[in-house]
């Protein structure tokens, strides 16, 4: 029965091809925007450490100006100060915890025919690798020692390997870094957290760095932020004024598992908040966050606002694109009351009707959800062409298997849906009511 | 003429009527809505800078040698890049307008820490600031070479001069002429006596998304870490020709620094404002095809109840309605279902707009843009029906006679 | 009244040409009840399409009301149908979404009438059809009988110089067919032209005279002796 209802679907859609064809287009184009707008969000929310999410917690310490919140409503600042994360890493009260802040080097290749160029760079503890589960090409982080020894240690990114080492293994090997030798310890393989969540105040989209080195080995060479630093009030003079500046440049991140180690967490934070204040620090009234990865990512905002209000727009665009479907399927089932009223009088139960209807709908739908995947396309190329030059847009346009099929998914649902109404009036229609005055 | 019977006869088959008037008015609540963020974008995109965009270039020096002399090397290619082909005027600044990254200070009138203080924008510069910007000078003075201080990396000193633009003054004095500002002291991190000798008719900061983007200031002095960024004037028209030889040549003077990010002032605007102006792109694109596939919409409905019709329009015809007639009554239909649909998206537009200005902080609708899109999805609504009309007034009335 | 002379009506396809009338030549008078019968593709209907100015003739001399009707465009023809002619039809032609009143509204609003005028002749004419107490009903509303009232009134409403009436009674039982047909009997003793297609003899005989259609032309011959009949 359901080839025959195939046939008739095929049929009645050829017998109207400009109709067709305009309720398969007005749900592709409506399933196009939608599907375009979703996969940037999707991406933008996506959780980028799924399995390491709900142990991994951002530190957040109140140090601000006694006088303006650093952030209403009374939140605490965003990063950490030096003098802060760094007795808080040298504490070591959760599992493991990492220390980092972004700046820059320049790398200088051997040999005369490779030009010096710039490379961003994490300074930041060695608990880095393993917390983030970052993967490895070759070799892999430094321990707890190279920490506390300074040493002259690097793990480069994979592009850089390439261009200064040809691609090959170069565990051990020597790279000249601002003019001071490291000896790399790994290569990075391609990671590309979306969004970048251990950094989302200098861009939650940006790359992830090219150069990791021991956060002590930079604090020892001066080597400043390369990232947004803030001040409620003025630093002193010089490198040692800075560390013991009010400002706020680094990010501190704690691993801990289950609401007790938590707790215990936070508890040790209060108490290290009151010795600051002991110690004439910390204003404003105790405020200290823990924040797991996504929690951070929603508090942080990383959907940029515009993205929300496009795909508020284009869920519209698509409720318009139905309604239009609706409208246009309703249309033709009161024209063709003559065939339906004829077929229920040779017999063919209201269910029967309702099954022929719903799959020339579902044929519809189905056909639009494929064109859809092709809108969807062209709406990404369309995007990417837009914003191609800000380069972490196009990291934000790929297409996922995950998002065709919702496209063809949700295009079948929605032409069911638009179906429906249409459909149950159709199998209303009396069988003998239209028979006499066609 | 016609209303009555039409609007009657319209009750009596509502279901399609009302989803396209339904169509109709989220179609317009959408375009009202787009058309006001557009409107908002681009009003945003077309303040100006304050600076000579169309011949202004900049770059990063950067010293990666620790032992390099930097005071030195900036003052050397301060006077490279000033006596170079086709270089109007070069300074050594920490970032441009519309940039994104910047330094920002609070000023205060007192030196009270507990006083609210004015965020500003802080360019440093020397006396060939305003040149190399191409700033107008509305009020007071320029730098004098004297009063350019080298920033010592050790001391906490602050200039004790600046050159404001006239929306910061008038932010600090808004009861007063900008002019007045002249001569004035204020206060830098908290205690630090800055000032006022010269005031700019405009200079935006690096952000164009800060409410204070129009308040920055010039402030005499170089600041020299590893990186420093040069910011090139070029004389009108050799801006792309001088790009590339500068670098060049900057890059040959000094074998310990890199020379990158060269980017022109005009490329950092549309970086800028690529957001809003992709934004606008992508809105125009959806307003006008939704308008289309609303009008196609119309098109479709409209063919089916002509079709559905014929025997009717037959009989009208037989009764004496002539092809005008017959034109007239599926253009007044059509009137009436575009009305009760523009109506609606009057009010669905309106709510909208409330959520979103509460919701995302978005401007209010300007009052024109309700009366201007029902007109416009009004016109849409008669050109649409138009071609099924036609067909309509095709019918022969013979077919009133016809039985079957 | 009405003067047909050698009218002919062919229509043409790719492939044939079919003569539909053929040298027609009728007159009707000013009160006259006609009734014009004739098997099935005789050309009844053609007949009446032409002298309802549904369509034009191919060829010989139509005039209606002393006026040649010949050269006129669509605007003229249709207002010439609206002032003159009422049409009744076999399935009555009621437009579904229009109540009764809106109905016989139809062919006033057409004439341009004010609105005071259209609701004292919509009255007037329920009235006469002896429905004015359905005016705010749908015609699915209605049985057969009333609808084609309804549609008389309407034909009736512009006050037309005669009434076209084509198997007025087709979709009837006979017992309503019987009133309907007294109905129009009434009204053309009131003063209104009538001509009638029917295929029906025994309606047929209810007319003042009778015409009969085979193949295109007007076959005259015993019709003759009813009017005598009828007319005492």
């Amino acid at each position: 029965m359901f080839r025959y209802y195939l046939k008739l679907g095929l049929f009645s859609i050829r017998k109207n091809p400009v109709l067709s064809s305009l309720m398969v287009a007005a749900i592709a184009v409506g399933i196009g925007a939608c599907m375009t707008i979703l996969n940037i969000d999707y991406v933008m929310s996506g959780n980028p450490i799924p399995h390491r999410s709900d142990v991994l917690y951002h530190v957040q310490v109140d140090s601000w100006d006694p006088n303006d919140p650093y952030e209403d409503p009374d939140l605490p600042p965003e990063q950490v100060t030096y003098l802060d994360g760094h007795a808080l890493w040298q504490a070591q009260a959760a599992r493991r915890q990492v220390l980092s802040y972004k700046s820059s080097r320049v790398v200088q290749p051997a040999g005369d025919d490779e030009r010096p160029f710039a490379a961003l760079t994490r300074s930041t503890t060695s608990d880095f690798f393993a917390m983030f589960d970052t993967p490895f090409l070759y070799g892999g982080g430094w321990d707890a020692s190279a920490d506390n020894n300074e040493d002259y240690v690097v793990v480069i990114g994979r592009e850089v390997n390439e261009r200064v080492f040809g691609g090959r293994d170069s565990v051990g090997e020597t790279i000249v870094l601002n003019n001071q030798p490291y000896r790399v310890m790994g290569v990075m393989d391609a990671w590309e957290p979306l969004p970048k969540f251990y950094d989302v105040n200098n861009g939650p989209f940006e790359e992830v760095e090219e150069l990791f080195i021991p956060f002590s080995v930079s604090i020892a060479n001066e080597m400043g932020s390369a990232g947004n630093t803030s001040c409620w009030k003025p630093a002193e003079g010089g490198w040692e004024g800075r560390l013991a500046s009010e400002c706020i440049w680094m990010q501190l991140w704690v691993e801990l598992h289950g609401e007790r180690e938590k707790e215990a967490y936070l508890a040790f934070l209060d108490g290290y908040a009151e010795s600051q204040k002991a110690a004439g620090r910390f204003p404003r009234p105790v405020n200290n966050r823990l924040n797991n990865v996504t929690e951070w990512m929603d508090d942080r905002e990383v959907v940029a606002e515009d993205v929300n209000v496009l795909l508020g727009i284009a869920v519209l665009f698509l409720i318009v694109c139905l309604l239009n479907t609706i409208g246009l399927l309703l249309a033709k089932v009161a024209r063709r009351t003559g065939d339906i009223s004829l077929r229920r009088a040779l017999g063919a139960s209201r269910r029967a009707v309702f099954a022929q209807y719903i799959v020339e709908a579902g044929m519809i739908g189905a056909a639009g959800g494929v064109l859809g995947i092709g809108m969807t396309w062209l709406g990404l190329q369309g995007i990417r062409g837009l914003y191609g030059e800000l380069d972490f847009i196009a990291r934000l346009v790929a297409m996922d298997w995950p998002i065709i099929f919702m496209a063809v998914g949700l295009a079948i649902v929605a032409a069911l849906a638009a179906a429906l109404y249409p459909t149950w009036r159709a199998c209303r229609v009396h069988p003998a009511s239209q028979l006499k005055a066609l | 003429m016609e209303f009555g019977p039409i609007w009657r006869a319209l009750q009596r088959n509502k279901t399609s009527y009302v989803l396209i008037a339904l169509q109709i008015a989220v179609t317009m609540a959408i375009m009202v809505n787009a058309i006001n963020i557009i409107q908002e974008r681009s009003e945003q995109m077309a303040r100006p800078s304050g600076v000579d965009e169309a011949n202004i270039f900049y770059l990063t020096s950067n010293i990666f040698d620790p032992e390099a002399d930097v005071e030195a090397q900036i003052a050397s290619d301060l006077d490279a890049m000033r006596n170079f082909p086709g270089v109007v005027d070069a300074i050594a600044s920490n970032s441009v307008p519309l940039s994104g990254s910047g330094w920002s200070e609070g000023i205060r009138l007192e030196p009270d820490p507990n006083l609210e203080s004015t965020g500003i924008g802080v360019f440093f510069a020397d006396d060939h600031g305003i040149n190399t910007f191409g700033l107008n000078l509305v009020a007071g003075r320029n730098f004098d070479p004297a009063e350019i201080t080298w920033h010592d990396y050790e001391s906490d000193t602050w200039p004790p001069l600046a050159i404001m633009t006239r929306a910061m003054v008038e932010e600090l004095w808004p009861d007063e002429p900008y002019e007045n500002a002249v001569g004035k002291t204020v206060f830098v991190h908290r205690t630090k006596p800055v000032q006022i000798i010269g005031v700019t008719e405009r200079m935006q900061a690096a952000w164009n998304s800060w409410s204070g983007v129009e308040r920055s200031m010039l402030v005499p002095e170089w600041r020299g870490s590893s990186f420093s960024r040069y910011v090139i004037r070029t004389e009108p028209g050799r801006r792309d020709e001088v790009m590339p030889q500068l670098e060049e040549m900057l890059a040959a003077r000094f074998d310990n620094r890199i020379v990158r990010s060269v980017r022109t002032m005009e490329e950092t605007r549309e970086r800028s404002y690529l957001l809003d102006s992709s934004m606008v792109s992508i809105l125009t694109f959806i307003v006008i095809v939704l308008t289309a596939i609303t009008g196609l919409g119309i098109v479709g409905l409209a063919s089916f109840s002509v079709a559905r019709r014929t025997k009717q329009i037959g009989t009208r015809r037989a009764l004496g309605a002539t092809r005008p007639a017959i034109l007239r009554y599926f253009m007044l239909e059509n009137f009436l279902i575009s009305t009760v649909g523009v109506v609606g998206g009057a009010i669905i537009a309106v709510g909208l707009n409330m959520w979103m200005v509460e919701a995302f902080g978005l401007q209010r609708i300007a009052w024109y843009l309700i009366p201007g899109a029902m007109l416009t999805l009004w016109f849409v609504g008669q050109v649409a029906v138009l071609g099924p009309a036609r067909r309509a007034t095709t019918v022969p009335p013979a077919l009133a006679t016809r039985s079957v | 009244m009405l003067r047909m002379q050698d009218v002919s009506k062919i229509y043409r396809t790719d492939t044939v040409e079919t003569h539909a009338l053929r040298q027609f030549s009728l007159q009707v008078n000013e009160g006259e009840f006609v009734s014009v019968t004739g098997p099935s593709g005789s050309g009844k209907t053609t007949f009446l399409n032409i002298a309802g100015l549904l369509e034009e003739a191919s060829g010989g001399i139509y005039e209606l009301d002393g006026r040649d009707v010949a050269g006129l465009n669509d605007s003229e023809r249709s207002r010439l149908r609206n002032e003159k002619i009422g049409f009744i039809f076999q399935s009555f032609n009621l437009i579904p979404e229009l109540d009764v009143f809106d109905n016989v509204d139809v062919p006033l609003r057409y004439r341009g009438f004010d609105a005071a005028e259209r609701r004292q002749r919509i009255e007037r004419v329920l009235d006469i059809v002896g429905l004015a107490s359905r005016s705010k009903h749908l015609p699915s509303q209605l049985s057969g009988g009333q609808q084609q009232r309804v549609a008389i009134a309407r034909a009736l409403a512009g006050d037309p110089r005669f009434l076209l009436a084509d198997e007025p009674t087709g979709n009837l039982d006979s017992q309503m067919a019987d009133s309907v047909m007294e109905l129009l009997t009434e009204i053309n003793g009131a003063g209104t032209t009538i001509i009638m297609v029917t295929h029906e003899p025994s309606l047929a005989e209810r007319a003042q005279r009778n015409i009969h259609v085979r193949d295109g032309q007007v076959f005259d011959g015993e019709p003759e002796i009813h009017l005598a009949a009828q007319t005492a």
